[in-house]
């Protein structure tokens, strides 16, 4: 069950869009971000009100379709069509965005070009080996970032600025995974889909409201009795999940329990902290340097994590979510198989409805054979 | 080309039979003179020469390259000479592995890494990644089916053909290393390298950083350094970084071969890279400019900076051979294409080589290019140390920078020729193409004011679709009709 009715979601996504034209009205730069990689905490210590642009959705795919190619992936092209017709990313003074992959890398061109805002285009080594020359390069980045951000503010992004940004992302992330642990036991009472609006809000409200409605989900979630049975538990992989994606997690859950996940809009972001104690630039280097993915050359680490959260949350299976084109999700599916030693369904597709039909008889046939 | 016993015909293009018969007339004497490997051939004393390379394109055709029947070369011997040795390249890649050459696979980068590698004694790169010619040069899906039973489907670039020819163990021998660029560069290949790293007896990772441009920020742009050949602007901290990574490429070397190398090894591979690099220049020179050598051919001889067809001393003999010619021909006044053909900027390489061929059929020429290979196009600069020469070529890579930077080498090239138009050929799936296409038909557009025709290139085939002629066919009408 969903702890967030249909109609709270879109009070809260209302709520949201208010508070945006409030930040702005006062004179506060909203900067949207792209990517799980992005150091929000930068954004935030330059004063800036750092929003998640992870909207997807059909309609703003097909208008995508006007400036790019029709074989991009679905998140770039409803991003695209998004700055048309999407109020969220009708409010973004800026974008910033971390290379994650060679489309998401090229994104914030496309974005200059045909929409004129300033987008700042960070330079994550994809090469997964933390060698001193690498975490540098990244810090060399995230130095750059934090200038370019204090010029556009006109707020300077010092260590203790800095240090309140890492402080503030954190407690944000202890928040999501206090939820988290309410899915680690038989007949969790929070669902995939509650995890996926907690963190879909979590990264474009301010702290300060997002850690009181995960708290509102936690408290909500933990007065419910757990309903009695076994389901099938599940983890959740793939490309990025995004809040028009809702529907394909509620498909799941109709038969399964997602207990964990493997996204970058999922655990990936709030599984651990960035250290506060250190200096606060070479902290956040390295937390982010550290992060495993995919498309992170080797990606070896990414399978140790899979197999990891198989094991420790009991999962029986892996739904293997990818978006058309993406090809550093999609074209792991195979070996996945091979590692992770449970049953992986592959999806891959775009935000259209017109398969949903398809895709759910997919899914509980899937869930059947469990 | 004119020697004792051989007169080139008159320039044209043939088709696989014509050659067959002009072959005929090759003497024997001058088929022996060309040889692979010669410092090998030379140390295996008097035994039979295993080396040559001078075939006619029937050889290979019937070793599966079908392909060639169907296509038109330039009716040099030196362009023969060419074809011979790029198209013997897997036997040679074997023949590395039998008289003891290290062979290494580097991938991803296109033109860098192999300098480095070529400056060690007895050690061969080649890139799988030109492996994608080969399906389309055989006509056959084998490497993409086997791609796709490892986790690469369709809907991807056809650089996939390496994975499954790293799967298939029979297009190279198993490399004794892989060094793996990735970092700003395509997923497609990156993907590639990652699952290709299960057939690797080892892998070194190499990141290329990304270059930056100014889009709307504050602080891009400034204190940027520029390349010496072609001016391309850049973050020095990149360049630093990269001379790092490739310090690695170099330890990893010296393991590998026993062998620790000196700047003047390292000097000594940079110099024998820009000879190709040079020659290179000058055959597109006399073939874009002055019609000289039919782009097919232009195109093989582009590629061949990558990695010198996996022979670093022969290969400049051969663009010698090809310089020869064209200057010759030009001496003459003769062309192999119509100088008043109309005049086309390339961008993006064809997959398939019958596009260029129908291109010309049509009354149509290339008179420039950019085949995502711009860093292998770069001079080295000799007064550098050289890895740290080897690194700025690559801080003109095309694809590691900005669409915008890409489309300049095209408007660029557009202007100096006098272009008619630009074609921008695509793969459906392929991470850049998707991304970049519609971008470079409106920067051309708004610089140049030129028609701008974009097409995906279909699945390996015996002939160009009917769609697709029906397109290009339409666009020189268009063409034609501005003039």
């Amino acid at each position: 069950m969903a702890v967030l009715t249909s109609e709270r979601l879109d009070a809260l996504r209302e709520e949201r869009l208010q508070r945006l034209r409030a930040h702005r009205a006062s004179g506060r730069k909203v900067i949207g971000w792209i990517a799980g990689f992005t150091p929000v905490e930068v954004i935030r210590a330059a004063g800036a009100e750092p929003v998640r642009l992870l909207r997807g959705g059909y309609q703003a795919e097909a208008r995508g379709d006007r400036y790019l190619r029709s074989d991009a992936c679905p998140l770039c092209l409803s991003s695209m069509g998004a700055f048309d017709i999407d109020p969220l990313y009708r409010l973004v003074d800026a974008v910033a965005a971390v290379n994650t992959c060679d489309m998401l890398r090229r994104l914030p061109e496309s974005i200059h070009r045909h929409f004129g805002l300033p987008v700042y285009q960070l330079y994550m080594p994809r090469t997964s080996e933390a060698l001193p020359h690498r975490v540098a390069e990244f810090r060399r980045q995230l130095e750059w970032f934090a200038g370019e951000l204090a010029a556009f503010t006109g707020n300077e992004v010092g260590p203790k600025t800095l240090a309140g940004g890492i402080r503030e992302a954190n407690r944000v992330r202890g928040a999501l995974r206090g939820l988290d642990e309410l899915c680690k036991g038989d007949n969790p009472v929070l669902s995939g889909t509650d995890i996926l609006d907690a963190v879909a809000f979590a990264t474009t409200l301010d702290p300060e409201h997002a850690v009181s409605l995960i708290g509102g989900i936690h408290e909500m979630a933990s007065s419910v009795e757990p309903t009695p049975g076994s389901r099938p538990r599940l983890m959740l992989g793939g490309s990025e999940v995004a809040e028009q994606d809702r529907w394909l997690v509620e498909t799941i859950e109709t038969k399964a329990d997602i207990v964990t996940d493997m996204l970058d809009t999922g655990t990936s972001w709030y599984e651990e902290d960035c250290p506060e104690d250190g200096e606060p630039m070479d902290a956040l280097a390295r937390f982010y340097f550290a992060r495993t993915g995919m498309m992170r050359r080797p990606n070896d680490r990414a399978y140790e994590r899979a197999r990891g959260l198989v094991k420790e949350n009991r999962v029986k299976a892996v739904v293997w979510k990818t978006l058309l084109y993406c090809d550093p999700w999609n074209f792991e599916a195979v070996r996945l198989r091979e590692e992770v030693g449970v049953p992986v369904l592959h999806i891959d597709g775009n935000y259209s409805s017109e398969n949903r039909e398809q895709l759910r008889t997919r899914v509980e046939a899937f869930l059947e054979n469990l | 080309m004119s020697t004792k016993t051989w007169q080139d015909p008159k320039p044209a293009r043939v088709t696989y039979d014509d050659w067959a018969r002009l072959f005929e007339d090759v003497p024997d004497e001058l088929l022996d003179r060309y040889h692979y490997y010669r410092e090998d051939q030379e140390r295996s004393g008097g035994l039979k020469p295993w080396s040559a390379y001078m075939f006619p394109p029937q050889t290979f055709a019937v070793y599966g390259a079908r392909h060639l029947k169907r296509l038109k070369f330039d009716n040099s011997l030196a362009a023969l000479r060419m074809w011979g040795f790029v198209q013997n390249e897997t036997e040679r890649l074997y023949r590395a592995r039998q008289v003891g050459r290290r062979v290494v696979a580097t991938m991803g980068d296109l033109g860098a890494v192999p300098v480095i590698v070529n400056s060690f004694p007895g050690a061969t790169a080649f890139y799988p990644d030109c492996i994608w010619w080969m399906p389309f040069v055989m006509e056959s899906n084998v490497l993409f089916d086997a791609a796709a039973g490892l986790g690469i489907g369709d809907a991807t670039c056809f650089s996939r053909a390496a994975l499954g020819a790293f799967d298939k163990h029979a297009y190279f021998p198993e490399p004794d290393l892989v060094v793996a660029s990735t970092g700003a560069s395509c997923d497609d290949y990156s993907g590639v390298e990652q699952l290709a790293g299960r057939f690797a007896a080892e892998m070194l990772w190499v990141e290329s950083p990304c270059r930056r441009e100014r889009l709307g920020c504050h602080a891009c742009g400034e204190d940027l350094a520029e390349t010496v050949d072609s001016g391309t602007p850049y973050e020095p901290e990149s360049l630093a970084f990269l001379v790092t990574e490739y310090e690695r490429v170099k330890e990893t070397m010296e393991r590998l071969t026993g062998h620790r190398t000196s700047e003047e090894e390292l000097r000594a591979g940079v110099r024998k890279a820009n000879r190709v690099r040079r020659l290179t220049r000058r055959v597109r020179e006399l073939a874009y400019r002055d019609g000289a050598l039919p782009s097919l051919e232009a195109m093989v001889v582009e590629f061949g900076n990558l990695h010198h067809y996996a022979d670093i001393d022969e290969w400049p003999e051969v663009l010698e051979h090809l310089v020869e010619t064209c200057e010759e021909r030009g001496r003459k006044g003769e062309t192999v294409v119509d100088r008043d053909a109309l005049r086309l900027v390339w961008v993006t390489p064809p997959a398939d080589p019958l596009f260029l061929n129908y291109l010309e059929d049509q009354g149509a020429r290339v008179v420039g290019t950019e085949y995502v290979i711009g860093q292998a196009l770069e001079l080295l600069d000799e007064d550098r140390p050289p890895l740290e020469a080897v690194a700025e070529s690559f801080m003109a890579a095309s694809l590691t920078g900005s669409t915008r930077q890409r489309t300049e080498a095209a408007i660029r090239q557009a202007r100096e020729h006098d272009a008619d138009g630009v074609i921008i050929s695509g793969i459906l799936g392929g991470s850049h193409c998707a991304m970049e296409s519609r971008l470079i038909a409106r920067y051309v557009k708004a610089e140049l004011d030129l028609p701008v025709l974009e097409f995906d290139v279909p699945p390996p085939a015996k002939e160009i679709s009917r769609q697709i002629r029906t397109r290009i066919d339409a666009f020189l009408e268009v063409l034609r009709g501005r003039r």
